[in-house]
């Protein structure tokens, strides 16, 4: 058994908690984050990659279109290497009530959302595959964020303030005397050791599954209900803004240019439990009409690859009505000392991506004074390392590294210009990742290709470089194609099916893949999140 | 030479993004990329220098990176042979957006080499009433060098060979033929460089068909703007096309245009359209009637409308199909058609590109590249048959020519002279 | 003389054109880029597993049974085209209808296949095999060590074991060139001056008795470049297939075109076959999709050869209906989903579904009447399996472009 001690714990690594165990740790708390899986695997990583300019909730949220705005000023500047500033465009297509833009224009005046309605012409120009047919269009600043630099990028502020990030822990008890929180214990996945951590705060950051998480302290259940809402991957970017329509929040409103695929999404339908997130046919094929609706010839172009996510709804009878004094629009903050008689516990819910600091800042003033101090937020005006510079990130910038490097390191994946030395870093940094891991830090095999020419590359290197041995490696790369699978297969048509079959071709045809001997797969540790079962109708 | 021509600036905002349809078309292909890497084997540069990344990487690859800004200058190393597009089994249009990248580079950043090698109608212009000055001025090795150094042109590039009299010259001041016509009038179409350079082809092309039966119709028309399209200059490049059209539309609607310039007439049946994003219907109209010399000879023999008396000619010659002319899908009716002659061996190159790729292999930095690429033709050329070998267009035969000493001609040479309108010299 | 149209520049397409040209018809090969070859293993697979691993190839075939297309062919096609097959590509392949060799692949697992080039035969895994796989730095798609640790953890099909190790070398195929493809390398052997630089650095390396497994780029215009550099070793050198681009199927590709060429095959590349004319029951024409306007060819006879799913001759569209491209030829159906979630288990539904057809490979309606009286189809596009699965995928191809091939040089008065 291993032995911490720690001011707060923070249990769930998606943004919410690297936000909250950055700000914790920059007011001087010590503090340990604790996750089961891998730091923005959940929630985080599965979202369509917009940071909200708050144009969307203008008209049916004010309050939130505000924090949005300026969040949104705040993350650009702050993390500037996870975000693109690509802009954004409303518009109203044909059908759509164009007297919406009115209120929309109006919504932003009142919120301070910078807005301006441009003409259809400069909006078809900038955009030429957008629907030819559009009625009105409104240039707001949308950007795009890439949720896993983002999170990585706070985890590593907090560990220069001291905070330690355990990933692949699975936290299996928080232990209490009765009246408050006395330690947590949790299991390391990867090494198998028991670790204690002797702390007084636990700060319940779990999302989707922090109701799983308070019970384990003995509080009365919380009610999550996870609502699902699935994303769709196109090839390339069919847009190089973010497109909404122009109407009140639906599904499949948005298109989304993160990094170089288009995103579209979502949905939104009530699910018992995230860790079974199901790609519904009938969602599919709704979110390729919508998609046609915003650029025609939508179900022509390619579809890459699909998810589903959780949003961390809580609808908690419990959580006092009166009590808003630190919560942010759409997000719940459950005090267990008046809900359960249990002191040193704080669980967050719901929330958006964009306001994740924010939402961190309300939440660590939360337990600031419960704890009775008075210690100020400073995460808006510090830059994250690796954003001092401010300059945002652009899609071509991974082209202009490998023109500069191309004599110096291979490229591994062809599709997203990983290089090499990208890869070798990233696995010497950490010798346990899976290469699901490195994928969200590198965009390994998340191009059209979804790993049919990397993943076997990626395995070889990592061999013949000493870092892994022929059976770790063999296990992990046919475990990445496993895992990339369940994301094609649910929107396989079109192109990617060539593309399936000469994977296919490849792997089994000419590697004779499958004839290896075993055991692979099962002998590397599945990721326990990366799993939903999928169903589709034939 | 010397004098900058007057070329309207391109502006940034009308190439940054190509938001034309073209583009988007051409975007819009790299959906059927999987990665299989037919276009990198078939590359004929990236085959002789790692300075080139290759078609798939600076085609569909990058392609996803790009956002109207130009980060990846190497692309320039790509010749726009075309050949990529030609062996994707898939249908991404690779040469296509390897063109439409180069000319947002070059948007940003023109040298003045590109923009004057471009202007062919200009260069031919200024040479042809000076023909033996421009002559011993282009043979000229001091000369040469200077122009080496101010304009980028490397000094043992093949140029152009100065002629004394245009085509259109001896065309208008020849004795015309009285006819009958029994086939009727086709329009012959000599682009730029059989106006002033390859002025025996056009000519024998003309007296063949005439040979045949057609009234040739000769309107007077310029240049077809291709020289200027390869080197990312599009504004100029659409108005030279668009002009062309109206000219040989002039000469009457529903004739066949045909022509023994294969380059020249793939801008008009589908570059101008694929790379440039041209959308016309004079360029439609144009595209539809337009064949390449051998393309219609074939075409008449396909439907049994070919007279086959042809005189014997015994001789081994190699024949080269330049990219241009394979990428307009007709495979090469050269060869079909020489072998109707007696006796004549002709022994397809089967090499993937010259290296000259129109101006390619005039530009200093890319003239090794391009000999490179060009060393097993030439060989091959030289080895076959030391006195004469056949390559359908103009650039590609002075590059022959000049990097192998093997006198290279028209295949239209062979079928006049087995026609018994000539005897080969 | 009438003439034919075969559509695809696949194994099938380039076995039915060469056939034809030989039967003595007036052949037009279209295809629109280059076909499959250069993308496999560039060996001959006839059968591999059913699912079993096979060592009797031909006795497979006799076994199999409907859908599958062996069991429409039969073993007369295919031992009719293993011996067309070396009669086109003399000196290029080698091998037995029954007895299939098991060679290593890039992964180090051990894959049979039928006939193999000569440059590859002495990797046929066997106990007590003592390799030595070599790598090079500089080339990505190959690394020697991955494919000899898994080797050396393999049971081998014969029940024994061999004994591999692992060097990676470092031999530039062009300065400055760190991420070189094979075909850089294979171009770079043709050369005898880097094979001599290649072996001084790779002998001292070696110990007595080894045989050396190389990453198969071992020359692509020089054949003899294979066994110089194994004479200038000193060892028994083989062959590894890469994945794509694969020198190994570039060099089948290029033979066969330069066969069918050689034959009087008139070859028009770079054009996609989209539309048909049809009359009382024959197809009259195709066209293709020149710009600016399409261009078509009449023939007697044609033979679809555009391949399955991998090329688009098989389409998926989004609402879940398979087309097949060209001539909309009625396609064969599954009564399960066409997908399921396990990318490693069993074959996915919907690559076994294709074309029907005969045994004059004519594609078949839902009556089982020939679709159109002068078409044959020919290789991936004919349903019943996958053939990169149980690797009977060449055998296929080459006999029903065969057995297609024949069945219209029957049809001439």
């Amino acid at each position: 058994m291993r032995r911490l001690t720690a001011d707060v714990v923070v249990i769930g690594g998606g943004s919410t908690g690297a936000g909250v165990v950055r700000d914790v740790a920059m007011r001087g708390y010590s503090a340990v984050l604790v996750e089961r899986a891998d730091l923005g695997q959940g929630t985080t990583g599965r979202f369509h990659g917009l940071l909200h300019s708050g144009g969307r909730y203008v008209v049916s949220d004010p309050e939130s279109a505000t924090e949005c705005a300026q969040e949104n000023a705040i993350l650009t500047r702050i993390q500037s290497e996870a975000v693109e500033a690509t802009g954004g465009y409303f518009v109203t297509c044909p059908g759509d009530d164009p007297e919406f833009a009115d209120k929309f224009l109006a919504g932003a005046t009142a919120t301070g959302v910078p807005a301006r309605e441009v003409n259809v012409s400069e909006a078809l120009r900038n955009e030429p595959r957008i629907n030819p047919g559009i009625l009105r269009a409104v240039e707001v600043q949308d950007g795009t964020v890439d949720g896993w630099k983002l999170v990585w990028g706070a985890a590593n502020s907090a560990r220069e303030y001291g905070a330690e990030i355990l990933t692949y822990h699975r936290v299996t008890k928080i232990e209490t005397n009765g009246s408050a929180v006395t330690a947590v214990l949790c299991t390391d996945l990867r090494g198998g050791d028991e670790v204690l951590i002797d702390t007084n705060f636990v700060l319940n950051c779990a999302g989707p599954w922090a109701g799983q998480i308070a019970a384990m302290a003995g509080a009365h259940p919380v009610d999550v209900i996870p609502g699902r809402g699935i994303m769709i991957a196109m090839n390339h970017r069919l847009v190089n803004r973010v497109v909404n329509r122009l109407i009140y929040p639906a599904d499949g409103d948005i298109l989304v240019p993160a990094h170089t695929v288009s995103i579209i999404g979502t949905t939104d339908v009530k699910v018992d439990n995230p860790d079974h997130l199901k790609i519904e046919a009938n969602e599919v094929q709704q979110m390729l009409d919508a998609g046609e609706v915003l650029v025609p010839g939508f179900r022509n172009s390619r579809a890459l690859h699909a998810w589903a996510g959780a949003r961390p709804l809580i609808k908690d009878d419990r959580v006092a009505a009166s009590d808003t004094r630190h919560m942010s629009r759409g997000m719940a903050v459950i005090d267990h000392s008046e809900r359960d008689g249990l002191d040193g516990m704080l669980t967050i819910g719901g929330g958006k991506l964009t306001t994740y600091r924010l939402m961190a800042e309300h939440i660590t003033d939360a337990m600031c004074d419960k704890l009775g101090e008075k210690r100020a937020c400073r995460t808006a005006s510090e830059a994250i390392p690796g954003s001092e510079s401010t300059r945002t990130h652009r899609v071509s910038d991974r082209l202009a590294d490998r023109e500069a490097d191309r004599f110096d390191s291979q490229i591994i994946c062809e599709c997203e210009l990983l290089s090499r030395k990208m890869f070798t870093d990233a696995l010497a940094a950490q010798p346990n990742a899976s290469f699901d891991d490195l994928r969200r830090q590198l965009r390994l095999g998340m191009g059209p290709c979804q790993g049919g020419f990397c993943s076997l590359r990626a395995g070889g290197i990592a061999v013949a470089d000493g870092a892994l041995d022929a059976e770790r490696a063999s296990g992990l790369f046919r475990l990445f194609l496993r895992n990339r699978w369940l994301g094609i297969w649910p929107i396989l048509y079109g192109e990617q099916v060539r593309q399936t079959a000469l994977d296919a071709w490849i792997f089994q045809g000419t590697l004779d893949t499958e004839h290896l001997p075993g055991p692979d797969a099962e002998a590397v540790e599945p990721d326990p999140t990366l799993a939903p079962t999928t169903t589709k109708e034939s | 030479m010397s004098a900058e021509p007057n070329i309207e600036p391109q502006t940034k905002a009308t190439l940054a993004g190509l938001g034309f349809a073209g583009h988007e078309l051409s975007r819009a292909t790299l959906d059927a990329c999987v990665k299989c890497t037919i276009c990198e084997t078939q590359c004929p540069v990236s085959a002789v220098t790692p300075l080139f990344t290759g078609p798939k990487f600076v085609g569909p690859q990058a392609e996803r990176f790009r956002n109207g800004e130009s980060v990846d200058h190497s692309l320039d190393y790509c010749s726009s042979c075309g050949t990529c597009t030609l062996v994707c089994p898939q249908g991404v249009q690779i040469a296509e957006l390897n063109s439409q990248a180069r000319a947002v580079m070059k948007a940003d950043h023109m040298p003045i080499r590109d923009r004057l090698i471009g202007q062919t109608v200009l260069m031919g212009k200024v040479m042809t009433p000076v023909a033996p000055i421009a002559r011993a001025v282009l043979n000229n090795k001091p000369i040469r060098k200077v122009m080496e150094a101010v304009v980028g042109v490397h000094a043992d590039a093949p140029m152009p060979p100065a002629q004394s009299q245009s085509f259109e010259g001896w065309f208008t001041k020849r004795a015309k033929p009285a006819g009958p016509f029994p086939r009727g009038a086709v329009v012959f179409f000599h682009g730029c460089a059989g106006n002033y350079f390859e002025v025996e082809t056009s000519k024998k092309s003309v007296e063949v068909l005439e040979h045949l039966g057609y009234e040739v119709l000769v309107p007077k028309h310029g240049c077809c703007g291709l020289a200027q399209q390869s080197n990312g200059l599009f504004d100029s490049a659409t108005k030279s096309v668009l002009k062309l059209c109206d000219d040989l539309r002039s000469a009457g609607a529903d004739l066949t245009i045909v022509s023994a310039s294969g380059s020249c007439t793939g801008m008009l049946k589908h570059e101008a359209h694929e790379i440039m994003g041209v959308e016309d219907e004079r360029l439609h109209d144009v595209g539809v009637r337009t064949r390449d010399i051998m393309e219609f000879l074939l075409d008449l023999y396909d439907a049994g409308e070919l007279p086959t008396d042809f005189g014997p000619i015994d001789m081994t010659v190699p024949y080269h199909a330049p990219c241009q002319l394979k990428s307009q899908g007709m495979g090469k009716p050269a060869l079909e058609v020489l072998k109707l002659i007696p006796g004549l061996t002709v022994v397809d190159s089967n090499k993937t590109c010259c290296g000259i790729a129109g101006t390619y292999g005039l530009k200093k930095e890319k003239y090794e590249v391009a000999q490179a690429v060009g060393k097993p033709l030439f060989d091959m050329v030289k080895e076959t048959n030391p006195d004469l070998a056949l390559c359908d267009t103009e650039t590609c035969r002075w590059q022959i020519e000049q990097s192998s000493g093997v006198r290279t001609e028209h295949p239209i040479f062979l079928i006049h002279a087995a026609y018994g309108l000539s005897t080969l010299a | 003389m009438s003439r034919v149209v075969v559509i695809g520049a696949g194994l099938a397409g380039w076995v039915a054109a060469n056939r034809l040209a030989d039967n003595g018809h007036s052949v037009v090969l279209l295809h629109k880029g280059l076909g499959g070859l250069q993308l496999g293993q560039g060996s001959i697979d006839v059968f591999g597993y059913d699912p079993a691993r096979v060592t009797n190839p031909i006795a497979a075939v006799a076994a199999a049974s409907a859908p599958h297309p062996y069991a429409t062919l039969g073993t007369g096609s295919v031992v009719a085209a293993v011996a067309y097959l070396k009669q086109l590509l003399p000196g290029l392949l080698v091998g037995d209808p029954e007895a299939n060799y098991q060679l290593p692949t890039a992964v180090g697992a051990i894959r049979p296949t039928c006939l193999a080039q000569p440059s590859m035969i002495a990797g046929n895994a066997h106990d007590g095999a003592s390799w030595v796989i070599v790598g090079l730095r500089r080339l990505k798609d190959f690394s020697a060590e991955l494919i000899a640790a898994n080797l050396s953890r393999t049971e081998l099909p014969d029940g024994g074991r061999l004994q591999a190790r692992a060097i990676t070398i470092d031999v530039a195929a062009r300065e400055s060139e760190i991420d070189s493809t094979g075909l850089t390398f294979a171009r770079a052997f043709d050369d005898p001056d880097f094979r001599k630089r290649f072996t001084a650095a790779l002998a001292p390396q070696l110990k007595p008795g080894e045989t050396v497994g190389l990453p198969a780029v071992l020359g692509l215009a020089d054949p003899t470049a294979w066994s110089d550099v194994a004479a200038n070793l000193g060892h028994d050198v083989f062959e590894i297939p890469l994945p794509p681009p694969s020198v190994l199927g570039m060099r089948l590709d290029q033979a066969l075109r330069a066969r069918a060429l050689e034959a009087g095959v008139r070859v028009v590349p770079g054009v996609r076959t989209v539309a048909f004319d049809a009359e009382g029951g024959r197809v009259r024409s195709v066209s293709i999709a020149t710009e600016p306007a399409p261009r078509s060819f009449t023939a007697d006879a044609f033979v679809l050869a555009t391949g399955g799913f991998e090329s688009g001759a098989l389409e998926l569209d989004s609402y879940g209906q398979v087309h097949e491209a060209l001539f909309d030829l009625p396609v064969t159906t599954v009564d399960t989903a066409l997908f399921h979630g396990d990318y490693w288990g069993p074959e996915q539904p919907l690559f076994t579904i294709g074309v029907p057809v005969n045994a004059a490979m004519q594609p078949l309606d839902a009556s089982g009447a020939s679709v159109y009286a002068n078409l044959h189809a020919a290789g991936g596009i004919l349903a019943g399996n996958a053939g990169w699965r149980d690797k009977t995928g060449d055998g296929v191809a080459a006999a029903s472009a065969l057995a297609a091939a024949d069945a219209i040089g029957k049809e001439r008065p």
